[in-house]
């Protein structure tokens, strides 16, 4: 019985290691004696077969890339296994969130070292916004951030014109967005606005913009360290409108299905989405028939608008931490200088990149995507789109228990007291 | 004192029962070769049964007590994540609402849409084997990419449900979007694949002998009568068991809601954030969230034992309304 057990439990432990190998791996030594770097992203094929195309560029005649196919629907699941099983690779796409809490859990390699030194991949070399938002509170960088996302509202020139309303521009306010958006509804479309920035989780971190540009309170005074949630009376006093503009029809309730809204958009049946950058390059593929244009976010005195960095992480235990950064600077650097020609996704951190991207927007004539990133890289004023902390789901589903209701007028505006006080407990319980 | 009935009438008393009789006594720690085999055999399902079952039920009950991410070493905090779930987590008590409307809508609905159709398929007539195929072809086709198709059929605003809704000129609904109409058009997606109950009623149903149908008639008996006074009673204990797996279906719901809610965690808000999908929520986070294994595990738990005593209590109660050959 007992040599039986053993002989089941080899069999097991194989199957298991067997299963675990196929996941991925670290760097190590290739047999032929060079350090193989094995890199994981959550990019399209499209743009995976340019990063591919790029890296072949990347010659050292120590180190061989290799990156790991994955489909990047479920990405953020082969993420989860591969880091529970210690098989991340030695490079792999992460979220600003996932990159703060995993070097706070010391997962994750520190670069504040390396990016302290000296040559043309430092920490000066990058927006610094997004190095400060990348930076834990001891100072430790696990990662180093790639691309910038940036926020605005697409809207469709036509139907600006057959409503009668100038179509939106830098410094137009929340008033000029909710009437645009009542008049574009009164003139046939379904909703005016759909903005699932407004009505999601991340909500009131949009909201927050709000409140900011009329020289109110953040409503968290931060997304990587925060202490505490405010909604005070103009972050209020912005709910109210948004309110208003749910109850007329003017903008897309709580619940609606957001999840094909480009493609709507660009069938003319949207006639303003509020979304990301990340739109253009979709939009240059697709060659939607309307004509269409891209502006910053409304403000109410002072530009405000949202940031959000995503980045290249590398696990703790890289067997070349050296090699490693070598391709991560190449990646970084040189490879969207030659996938963003083909692929403006979007703008990159590393400010030397960042010409390719918006020669690429100049040379697709998206003159507005163009003037509209910039403007926001610029906006004075600015708010992480969600918490990055490790309780964030906690206080995701105290957002979820009162935001919708309060948007559709099922709860009062004065719940948004309620629900900051329930957050402030969550933070306060975690800190 | 008065007397025992046995004494009134002069009766001896009961002799003492017969003590049963005596298994004569093996050697002890001596196996046959039949017994020795019988436990080689049932070793691979032991090993099986204890490595993935035992193993994880007794993993799980710790990792409750613990406030664990899967990365770090567990932190023990006894009935914390207990008292989170029913005190201050506002998606606990909508999670287990939304499963009950579920068990509510969907166990009645399938148990007699499944029963109909088998009576239906039962009869002798033309074509009915192509419509039993036709009502089980959803039983066999990939869950993931029938549901799938459904949230096409279900979009409010480009789906085929609303668009033949409004060419029949009724109201549209707001289906998967909707807070109240979440739930009902989960449940419609399940009853798509009521095939499964259909094909366990119709074996019940043709296993009822025929010459109870032919006295029946004989009797004067209309179908009516015959449906409630033979068949049912007869197919009673097969209802049982049909409850008994809808039950376990229902509270075990995840597929469904996790691939048609539009956020994909049981939305909108916490409308279709089932138990099942709730505690994968919380052990399985989207990117950017850190697990929480114990509490998710707690949430197992309570699951669990919410399933037993469902089962239990229809077990316990099935016998007022189940017909027995053996009943006295």
């Amino acid at each position: 019985m007992k040599r039986t057990l053993h002989a089941a439990g080899s069999v097991l432990m194989a199957g298991g290691l067997l299963a675990t190998a196929a996941c991925g791996g670290s760097s190590g030594k290739a047999s032929g004696g060079k350090t193989t770097v094995t890199l994981m992203t959550w990019e399209s094929n499209a743009t995976n077969q340019l990063i591919d195309k790029a890296l072949a560029g990347f010659h050292d005649p120590d180190i061989t890339v290799k990156r790991i196919d994955t489909p990047n629907g479920n990405y953020g699941d082969k993420l989860a296994s591969l880091t529970q099983a210690k098989k991340l690779p030695d490079l792999f796409w992460c979220g600003n969130d996932t990159e703060l809490q995993y070097t706070g859990q010391g997962l994750l390699t520190d670069w504040s070292g390396k990016l302290s030194g000296s040559g043309g991949f430092t920490a000066d070399s990058f927006s610094p916004t997004a190095i400060k938002n990348w930076k834990t509170a001891d100072g430790k960088i696990g990662g180093v951030p790639s691309l910038l996302n940036t926020y605005g509202i697409w809207y469709d020139s036509d139907a600006f014109k057959a409503a009668g309303v100038p179509v939106p521009a830098a410094g137009w306010t929340w008033d000029d967005m909710y009437a645009a958006a009542d008049k574009l509804h009164k003139k046939g479309a379904k909703y005016g606005l759909v903005a699932d920035a407004l009505t999601n989780l991340d909500a009131p971190f949009s909201l927050s913009l709000y409140s900011q540009s009329a020289g109110g309170a953040p409503f968290a005074d931060s997304v990587n360290q925060p202490t505490k949630v405010t909604a005070d009376a103009t972050f209020t006093e912005g709910v109210g409108k948004l309110v208003a503009g749910i109850k007329s029809g003017a903008v897309a309730p709580p619940g609606y299905d957001a999840s094909n809204a480009q493609s709507l958009f660009a069938a003319g049946q949207v006639p303003m989405l509020w979304s990301g950058q990340w739109l253009a390059a979709g939009f240059l593929t697709d060659k939607p028939k309307i004509k269409y244009g891209f502006a910053p976010l409304p403000q109410v005195d002072k530009a405000a608008t949202l940031y959000d960095a995503v980045g290249i992480c590398t696990p703790s235990y890289t067997k070349n931490a050296d090699a490693t950064y070598k391709v991560l600077s190449y990646l970084d650097s040189t490879v969207w200088t030659k996938v963003l020609p083909d692929s403006p996704v979007a703008v990159p951190a590393y400010t030397g990149a960042q010409d390719a991207y918006f020669n690429a927007l100049g040379k697709a004539g998206l003159t507005t995507v163009a003037s509209t990133v910039k403007a926001d890289l610029d906006a004075p004023l600015t708010s992480g789109v969600r918490f990055t902390t490790q309780w964030a789901s906690q206080s995701n589903d105290q957002i979820t228990a009162y935001w919708p209701d309060i948007l559709k007028g099922n709860k009062p505006l004065s719940d948004l007291q309620t629900m900051t006080g329930k957050i402030n407990d969550v933070i306060k319980s975690n800190n | 004192m008065t007397a025992t009935p046995d004494q009134q009438l002069h009766r001896p008393p009961h002799p003492p029962p017969h003590p049963p009789p005596r298994r004569p006594r093996r050697g002890r720690g001596k196996l046959t070769s039949d017994t020795r085999a019988a436990y080689m055999f049932m070793t691979p399902a032991l090993v099986g049964f204890t490595v993935f079952v035992v193993y994880p039920l007794i993993r799980s009950a710790y990792f409750s007590l613990t406030q664990y991410n899967g990365l770090t070493t567990p932190t023990f905090v006894g009935l914390d994540n207990f008292r989170r779930m029913f005190t201050t987590d506002p998606s606990f008590w909508p999670s287990v609402r939304a499963t009950l409307l579920l068990v509510v809508l969907y166990v009645p609905l399938s148990l007699v849409i499944g029963l109909l159709l088998a009576v239906f398929c039962n009869r002798r007539i033309r074509g009915v084997r192509m419509v039993r195929t036709l009502i089980y072809l959803p039983v066999v086709l990939p869950v993931v990419a029938t549901i799938t198709l459904w949230k096409f059929v279900f979009n409010p605003q480009v789906g085929l449900a609303n668009q033949v809704l409004s060419w029949l000129h009724l109201p549209t609904s707001e289906w998967l979007s909707g807070s109240s109409s979440a739930i009902p058009s989960i449940v419609i997606v399940m009853l798509w694949s009521v095939g499964s109950t259909m094909i366990i009623f119709l074996a019940a149903l043709q296993a009822v002998p025929t010459e109870l149908y032919d006295a029946a008639r004989i009797d004067g008996a209309g179908p009516r009568t015959v449906f409630f006074r033979i068949t049912l009673p007869l197919i009673s204990p097969i209802m049982v068991l049909q409850v008994v797996l809808q039950l376990v279906t229902a509270l075990q719901t995840f597929n469904q809601p996790k691939i048609l809610s539009p956020d994909g965690q049981g939305g909108p808000g916490f409308s279709t954030r089932v138990l099942m999908l709730s505690i994968y929520n919380h052990g399985f986070p989207t990117l950017g969230r850190v697990a929480e294994f114990g509490y998710a595990s707690a949430q197992v738990w309570v699951l669990f034992l919410v399933i037993v005593v469902v089962i239990a209590a229809t077990a316990r109660f099935s016998s007022i309304w189940t017909y027995s050959d053996h009943a006295s």
